[in-house]
């Protein structure tokens, strides 16, 4: 049992043979006192978080004018550990002076915010409880690709930096039980990165593998946006901080992209729990390495440790992998967006959508309007009768129908109406005409089809 | 008399003064910070840090050692009063969270209200003819009561869950010490060779440069290990 073991990372491994030796002193301090680090970080053109203000003493607080403070905001103390004392606000309560509105809706008076300031001040948030600065910065806003996935705040992507190399990375979404921290300990979901593609793999929730979102989404497959960027802002960090073992937090801003969160000079061992990996195996390939510019870090982390299998087999056939279940975006009628997933289905021509989401998609109309002739002319038993000219002819008035379609399955014959679309499967977009019937019953709001696929080997698993 | 066949060196300071219960039990200090360390190198239970399990395992002690009560009296009663302590705790920082106060100020009323606690359950001990536990001495409680500020930070900080495990921790690893440094053989072999209490040193200096998995760190990665 106790023999070394050469994949996992330790805690006691960690600390003695990567910490101690590759992070000293001087750039531990660094990575722990937030407003340094992002005065040389902005300094050195690395995105960070825009200052509102910082507070460094009770006579700032008491100067300070609460008025001036922008509609959300993050309030932080600066020597804060494990997204310790961090307030997040959304939004102002409407009619009400200096009262704003987090997440979860409870309100935050001026009063409370001059609280949580004091705490800060006297050191209750900081490592050592030592006296304190509070700042205010920016709130970063959601990017939309993530929005299904978050129950509340903004997940972030932790890179492990070893040798001027990314070595893994996972993002970590939070949750409710983590109570809008991704904090893992705390029960925030980690979810493992593909280093080649930015794709998510696996994922776990109190370090223990989970498949599915608590909202019941597959976190695998998840195309994290700029990953490349991504990368390379972790290594420039890790120039710029001398933290030769380095946990780097970059968020993605819906506007403004990557955004570097904080510096981590003690990075947890649960990544390799994510990425269902160890650790120790990938320092080991990087030890020792000349790395002399970014781009090469970058290269060498794609190639190193990026699964390539499945860009191979894309490659020879043309034609793209995917799963038996995959996340879609529909696009319907004024450029509705909708993001879901749907279900690959070699066994059906048609692709079909539930009515629920047809009509969100701006097809209430055509439903309705289907129905009631439909129903008029006595359902399918009169109008199987009628042969297709009539029965076109009988449906022509119904606005944004493309055609109507007659579909066997298993539950019997249905005739359905058919309305045109665009679909983006794995980065590709589709035009599709697609059925429309009620499918509330059923596990995926969305079965794409045969006429669909064309482009697309699908992977059963 | 039990001092005849003490080591020459703890009989020299026995005769400066010192009574020997104080003297053996300032030798087994090592051995307490020992097995926590132990405990949180090899077998990966971390408790809360080295200061608050060997005060506790100490505390424990004292109560053992009460004219009266017996070692495992010791452990039962200061079981219990350690369970009130973090019960009463947990409920006191809920209801205080409410008013929304200052963190010094808010930890003074919640070990005020543990203290009371404490005191409840020595009476209680009274009424129910356990004078051991009516009686004992101001030192493990004001200990134990301290344990409170340490909980509550860590609830604070890093959730309940976290501060509950850390508190099951320090409890097991008490227990483990108390009962280690009562072992009659070990408290023998500490009094008739006092010197072996410097080999902690040398166990101390290879648990510092051990490197290896943690014993919980192979439930923890279970299924990455080939």
């Amino acid at each position: 049992m106790f023999f070394r073991n050469k994949t996992i990372l330790g805690i006691n491994a960690r600390n003695l043979l990567y910490i101690r030796p590759n992070n000293l002193k001087s750039a531990k301090k660094l990575a722990d006192d937030k407003l340094r680090c992002k005065r040389i970080l902005k300094k050195a053109e690395v995105p960070v978080p825009r200052l509102i203000k910082s507070i460094k003493s009770r006579e700032e607080l008491e100067n300070f004018d609460f008025n001036s403070l922008p509609n959300s905001f993050v309030l932080k103390p600066n020597f804060g550990f494990g997204g310790e004392g961090i307030l997040v606000v959304y939004g102002r309560k409407k009619g009400r002076e200096n009262v704003w509105v987090r997440a979860d809706r409870s309100q935050v008076t001026e009063d409370d915010l001059r609280n949580h300031i004091k705490n800060i001040l006297d050191g209750y948030y900081s490592r050592l409880d030592t006296p304190d600065f509070a700042f205010f910065e920016e709130r970063i806003q959601l990017y939309k690709g993530f929005k299904p996935y978050v129950f509340r705040g903004v997940p972030d992507i932790r890179i492990i930096v070893y040798n001027h190399v990314p070595v893994m990375a996972m993002m970590r979404i939070p949750t409710e039980a983590s109570g809008g921290t991704s904090n893992l300990h705390r029960g925030g979901i980690g979810v493992g990165i593909d280093m080649a593609t930015g794709v998510t793999t696996t994922a776990i929730q109190y370090d223990k593998v989970i498949e599915r979102s608590p909202n019941g989404l597959l976190l695998s497959g998840i195309k994290i946006p700029q990953w490349t960027e991504i990368l390379k802002l972790a290594i420039k960090a890790q120039n710029i901080s001398k933290l030769g073992y380095l946990g780097a937090d970059i968020a993605i801003d819906r506007n403004r992209g990557p955004v570097f969160m904080e510096l981590n000079a003690r990075p947890g061992l649960s990544i390799q729990n994510a990425n269902q990996e160890g650790l120790l195996l990938r320092l080991n390939r990087v030890e020792g390495l000349k790395i002399k510019t970014i781009r090469r870090g970058v290269a060498l982390a794609q190639n190193l440790f990026g699964g390539e299998i499945e860009d191979e087999i894309e490659n020879l056939s043309g034609k793209r992998i995917i799963n038996s279940t995959e996340k879609i975006m529909i696009i319907g009628r004024n450029k509705r967006e909708i993001r879901t997933e749907a279900k690959i289905d070699t066994g059906a021509g048609f692709t079909s959508i539930d009515t629920s989401l047809a009509k969100e998609l701006g097809y209430e109309e055509t439903l309705e309007k289907f129905n009631e002739i439909y129903q008029q002319s006595g359902g399918w038993e009169k109008l199987k009768d009628k042969n297709s000219k009539t029965r076109e002819e009988l449906f022509k008035k119904v606005p944004f129908l493309a055609d109507t379609a007659i579909i066997h399955s298993s539950h019997g014959t249905s005739y359905r109406p058919v309305v045109k679309l665009k679909i983006i499967m794995d980065k590709v977009t589709i035009p599709a005409l697609v059925t429309i019937i009620d499918r509330e019953h059923l596990k995926f709001p969305v079965i794409i089809g045969r006429r669909n696929l064309k482009q697309f080997l699908v992977e059963v698993k | 008399m039990q001092y005849l066949n003490a080591n020459w060196f703890i009989q020299w300071i026995v005769d400066k003064g010192v009574p020997e219960s104080t003297v053996i039990l300032i030798l087994m200090i090592p051995v307490v910070v020992t097995v926590i360390a132990f405990f949180r190198q090899i077998v990966g239970i971390k408790a809360f840090g080295i200061y608050t399990p060997a005060m506790i395992t100490f505390a424990f002690l004292s109560i053992g050692l009460q004219p009266g009560n017996t070692i495992l009296n010791g452990a039962k009663y200061g079981i219990f009063i350690f369970a009130v302590i973090v019960i009463v705790g947990i409920l006191s920082r809920t209801l205080v969270k409410k008013f929304r106060l200052l963190y010094l100020p808010r930890m003074a009323i919640v070990i005020t209200l543990v203290s009371l606690a404490t005191l409840a359950v020595l009476v209680l001990g009274g009424s129910l003819q356990r004078t051991g536990l009516a009686s004992v001495s101001i030192f493990p409680i004001v200990i134990m009561i301290t344990l409170v500020e340490k909980f509550v930070a860590t609830q604070i900080e890093k959730g309940s869950r976290i501060a509950i495990i850390l508190s099951l921790e320090t409890l097991v690893i008490s227990l483990v010490a108390y009962f280690l440094i009562t072992w009659p053989p070990l408290v023998q072999i500490v009094r008739d060779y006092p010197w072996v209490v410097v080999l902690t040193i040398f166990v101390n200096i290879f648990l510092g440069h051990w490197s290896g998995l943690r014993i919980t760190e192979y439930f923890r990665f279970g299924k990455l290990i080939k």
